[in-house]
């Protein structure tokens, strides 16, 4: 068996089949409602890519802040070890 | 169709980008074509009206994207048909089928030498049924729908020369097969 099905029809084609379907007022009130909700998505996104790319800035803002933190702690440790070290070196030549 | 209907229908499209009502005139002249076309290949009325109408509606939609490609409008319109049938044929899983006139088919095709009988139609159709359907397709809208090739190569998204190898080598089997004299020069 094929993959399509021949019909042969014996009566021609009348306008009338097709006039039972003819409506632009119908088609035209779908392609308004359609392009309404093509609006709303478009908008929708928008919305959700700008509320990702701030999302996205506060985290990476956060992270640097608690990255900064970390050095300047660390700074302060080694700060006080080399300050220390030298005095003690100092007694023990006594 | 003329240059000069092809510019004076170019000039209500451009008209329709701006106000939408103004593809009434359009709509009025391919629904008929667009929804035998669609019948042709799906043998339901009820469906044919249902994708005619779903056609028109992404046409509508894609309006604004449309541009002249230096041929009618009308390949646009198939093109956009032919898609929403191939969908159709996906979404249902069920075999395509091609509903033909056999006045049509007795138009294309001119007796030889035997007379055309039953025997004849149903030869005719067992052979139609073991092409495959993109030839099939070539020939409905060569034929049919009276589309040259490069509108035809448009519409199903092939090469002109596909097109034409297509109807070609479907012809011969044809000729070959059912003795038959072809109204058909290319």
């Amino acid at each position: 068996m094929g993959k399509h099905e021949i019909r042969l029809r014996r009566q021609r084609m009348t306008a009338r089949g097709a006039d039972r379907f003819r409506n632009f007022g119908a088609v035209m009130e779908r392609h308004e409602q359609e392009m309404r909700i093509k609006k709303i998505i478009r908008v929708f996104t928008l919305f959700a890519v700008i509320l990702i790319l701030v999302m996205l800035i506060i985290i990476v803002m956060r992270v640097e802040k608690k990255q900064g933190q970390k050095k300047s702690s660390v700074t302060t440790f080694a700060l006080v070890k080399n300050h220390r070290e030298p005095f003690l070196y100092k007694t023990d030549l006594h | 169709m003329t240059d000069d209907e092809i510019r004076k229908e170019q000039e209500i499209i451009e008209r329709s980008k701006k106000d939408v009502k103004a593809f009434g005139e359009i709509y009025e002249k391919y629904f008929d074509r667009i929804f035998n076309f669609i019948y042709r290949q799906t043998g339901d009325e009820d469906i044919a009206g249902d994708l005619s109408s779903q056609t028109f509606i992404n046409v509508l939609n894609n309006l604004p994207r449309y541009e002249f490609r230096g041929f009618a409008f009308s390949a646009w319109l198939y093109k956009i048909a032919s898609n929403e049938v191939r969908k159709h044929y996906r979404k249902s899983k069920t075999k395509q089928v091609f509903s033909i006139e056999e006045l049509k088919v007795r138009e294309l095709v001119e007796q030889a030498d035997d007379g055309w009988d039953e025997e004849t139609v149903q030869r005719l159709l067992n052979y139609m049924n073991d092409l495959p359907t993109d030839m099939l397709q070539v020939l409905e809208l060569r034929f049919f729908e009276d589309k040259d090739f490069k509108e035809i190569a448009f519409i199903l998204e092939m090469t002109e020369s596909g097109a034409k190898m297509r109807t070609y080598r479907a012809l011969d089997k044809l000729r070959q097969n059912f003795n038959l004299k072809i109204r058909y020069n290319g």
